[in-house]
């Protein structure tokens, strides 16, 4: 009876210390932030826009489907840092903030190219509550308009939006995958430099207004802008969400110093080894007028070399590819493989043109190794205090590149033999 | 209660398995930096190279005590040096093994508070462990070895999980330049580090329990061996995921891992697998080391009971726990202090004690003459 009695003392005792009193957080005490944005203050150093999830709101308070619209709540105040910011805002939020489902940092461009995100970056890894897999963007234009433009259409959730849409860079190749881990590694790297995901809020209200002033396809020496000649915000498109991403922001350090737009991203992931898949559209290399699509894969990791000739690096890519054939409005028959050759060959010089524009953009305009071609240069040392002592980022500017691209067409869809449309006036006979 | 203690015998798996749980404790608190620490990039080469020069320790100590077959340290002291050195054996493994409970049980409540209980008063948290410890003390060495003997394999299992599964962010080119920080920070400073497999120490008092010699090196060899693995395999996977000099950064090497695995949407935050491993982990290795502290003790000073020994200790210990004035000094003190010279008292002295008790003083014993 007496053991009974101490068992039972015991596990009451146990009961109440073990529910962690000095802890106890109750799920519906806390305001879940999904996305922190950082501008530039008027009257303080930062202006902090938060993202607060509206749990009832998502949930659809059990009357079936939530309101994206009411999903989320969005506040904006300003502060010395971050975290003085969340201590204000817990002031006028009615629960207390909490940042371990925070999805997104938002940072706005003229932020990020004063290098005013310095002091947080160091910040960030600290704190227990963020997550090292949290996305890192650039906003064109303010962190807060940004923020304010994520309306999702198709979710409910606006953390499922940022999710899959920042995840989007898997098939479409326009964007990259940034987190805050990455970020932070590359930032503090004698080898490599980081890169954010470039977004922007859509300029465009109604398609009367569209114009392509923005695209890139002009310093291309192209008639049209193809999908990837945009950087976000530029995208010619209105209706669904106005908030876009596209391309990248480039970093030295945790200064930026320049923008990649979607078409550089696609070979910025190839050369990285992290292209997946993705349209790309090319003119037609024997009717120019005409376009041809393909899709696009990584058939094997890149090759990447670095020598050192007369104290500058030499820097050597192999690209290996597979394509296959998704449009030919030509109607020239591709297929047959002495033609193939000549596809496969344009796309192969289409390719390997824009890496090395976008390789002499990182090297001689921007000075920023995002690639981490210090990472083969390393091997060559044999301990760090040599390594430290070589200084390779600052060797970067002066480095040639030879790039090869290897595309193999290997599937002509459900197409086998492409013949022209015919007219009456006997165009398109061959 | 000697009686009972004589005829408590546990089995090589069962020994094993406490030693390793000791050793590989570290790997949870912050080995991987530690390794980095001293050489960089190369951190993965001090592992193998602290691991050949335990062996190579355990390889002498072994032969050694070929002829000392279920003896103690203590027993062994006492056969060279009467009770003064058997109590002065004693004082030093007890004044280390304090020492070290302290400092672990300080780090181990820290990272608690780090980790989950930010809120809670240290002492508070240092409770828990406290009564964990007490409670495993009460249950004596059968049943915390025993226990061993079933949460080793989920404890290692765990940490194999989470290396396998932050095995999409390795980069293999951060183990160059290949010698790190350079051959005098891998053979020199990295010496220093066979302390991480101090835990061994206590082998040479669990001899009674394990009976033959043939356990007793088996017990080392396998306690080593695995150990080192999961020593090499922590370090390496730290060192591809945090290149260094960010590597030196990370608090809590494994649990910073553990937050970076991620597959999909829905297998995210597995973290919540590592506070198993680590609550474990911190249980047994405080609640082992606590009861070998009440038994060397009681067998220093010929006491007939530990069990009243229990508490006083307990308390002297929560007491000591408390006293470095925040969590970087008592992290300090563990890798400048503990992981950097327990080596001479796990290795050496026990060394010294063999080599004299072997060459200078065999045979003394009247029962070994008998069995001769």
């Amino acid at each position: 009876m007496r053991k009974l009695i101490c068992i039972f003392l015991i596990v009451s005792i146990l009961c109440g210390l073990l529910s962690g009193c000095y802890d106890r957080r109750e799920v519906d005490e806390l305001a879940y932030v999904l996305a922190i944005g950082l501008d530039k203050g008027k009257t303080n150093k930062l202006k902090i826009t938060l993202q607060i999830a509206v749990p009832m709101a998502i949930g659809g308070g059990g009357e079936g489907g939530g309101d994206a619209e009411k999903a989320s709540t969005i506040v904006t105040l300003e502060s010395a840092s971050m975290y003085a910011g969340l201590d204000l805002a817990n002031n006028f939020v009615s629960k207390q903030l909490n940042l371990s489902h925070a999805k997104v940092l938002v940072v706005s461009k003229e932020l990020a190219q004063e290098g005013g995100i310095e002091g947080f970056m160091m910040a960030l890894p600290r704190g227990r509550e963020i997550r090292p897999n949290m996305f890192i963007a650039v906003s064109r234009q303010s962190a807060e308009e940004y923020i304010r433009a994520v309306k999702p259409v198709l979710e409910v959730n606006p953390a499922k939006f940022y999710e899959l849409n920042f995840r989007a860079y898997r098939y479409t190749g326009f964007t990259a995958n940034t987190d805050l881990h990455d970020f932070y590694l590359k930032m503090k790297s004698l080898y490599s430099q980081p890169v954010a995901i470039l977004a922007g809020v859509g300029r465009f209200d109604e398609g009367q207004e569209f114009d392509v002033k923005g695209s890139t396809f002009d310093e291309k020496n192209r008639s049209i802008p193809l999908e990837g000649d945009f950087v976000a915000g530029e995208i010619t498109k209105s209706g669904g969400v106005k908030a876009e991403i596209m391309g990248l922001a480039v970093f030295d350090g945790a200064k930026m110093v320049g923008e990649l737009d979607g078409e550089a991203t696609m070979y910025y992931l190839m050369i990285q080894g992290d292209f997946n898949n993705s349209y790309m559209t090319m003119h037609d290399p024997l009717q120019k007028d005409k376009l041809v699509i393909l899709n696009i894969k990584r058939s094997r990791n890149p090759k990447r070399d670095v020598k050192m000739i007369n104290g500058k690096p030499v820097i050597d890519v192999k690209i290996r590819l597979e394509a296959d054939i998704q449009v030919l409005q030509s109607g020239i028959n591709y297929e047959m493989p002495q033609n193939l050759v000549i596809l496969e060959k344009a796309y192969e010089d289409f390719i390997k043109e824009g890496m090395k524009r976008l390789l002499y953009l990182t090297s001689q305009e921007y000075n920023t190794d995002i690639f981490g071609f210090g990472e083969r240069v390393k091997q060559q040392f044999i301990t760090w205090g040599e390594w430290e002592k070589y200084g390779w980022l600052k060797k970067y500017k002066d480095s040639t590149f030879n790039v090869d691209v290897d595309l193999k067409i290997r599937r002509p869809g459900l197409t086998i033999r492409s013949s022209p449309i015919q007219y009456s006036n006997g165009e398109g006979a061959q | 209660m000697a009686m009972a203690e004589n005829k408590i015998k546990f089995g090589k798996w069962e020994a094993s398995a406490l030693i390793i749980t000791l050793i590989i404790t570290q790997l949870i608190l912050g080995f991987p930096r530690l390794m980095v620490e001293t050489a960089g990039t190369a951190g993965w080469i001090v592992v193998l190279y602290v691991t050949i020069l335990a062996l190579l320790a355990f390889f002498i100590i072994e032969k050694l005590y070929s002829s000392f077959k279920g003896k103690d340290l203590l027993d062994i002291s006492e056969r060279i040096g009467g009770s003064i050195l058997r109590i002065l054996v004693g004082i030093i493994f007890l004044a280390y093994f304090i020492f070290i409970i302290s400092i672990v049980l300080r780090s181990f409540a820290e990272n608690m508070k780090v980790i989950t209980l930010q809120q809670s008063p240290i002492s508070y948290v240092t409770m828990f462990f406290i009564i964990g410890m007490i409670a495993g003390a009460y249950a004596g060495i059968e049943a915390l070895v025993r226990f061993c003997a079933i949460v080793m394999p989920i404890i290692l299992a765990g940490l194999l999980l989470i290396f396998i599964a932050v095995s999409p962010h390795f980069n293999f080119e951060n183990i160059f330049p290949i010698l790190g920080t350079g051959p005098i920070d891998i053979f020199g400073k990295g010496f220093l580090r066979v302390s991480v497999f101090s835990a061994i120490s206590l082998l040479f008092f669990i001899t009674p329990f394990i009976k033959t010699h043939k356990s007793f090196r088996t017990v080392g060899y396998v306690s080593i061996g695995v150990s080192a693995a999961f020593f090499f395999v922590g370090t390496f996977a730290y060192l591809l995921v945090y290149p260094f000099p960010i590597g030196v950064e990370g608090f809590l090497p494994v649990y910073q891992l553990s937050r970076l695995v991620e597959y999909g949407r829905f297998f995210q935050r597995i973290e919540s697998v590592f506070v198993l491993i680590w609550a474990a982990s911190a249980l047994i290795y405080l609640s082992s080391v606590f009861y070998f502290i009440v038994y060397v003790f009681k067998k220093t000073f010929k006491l007939e009971y530990y069990k009243p020994l229990i508490l006083p200790f307990a308390i002297l210990i929560f007491n000591i726990s408390l006293i470095p004035p925040n969590l970087v000094t008592a992290v300090e003190l563990e890798s400048k202090y503990i992981r950097t010279y327990v080596w001479i008292i796990s290795f050496v002295i026990p060394i010294v004690i063999l080599v004299t008790a072997k060459y200078f003083k065999r045979g003394t014993n009247k029962e070994e003459k008998k069995n001769a």
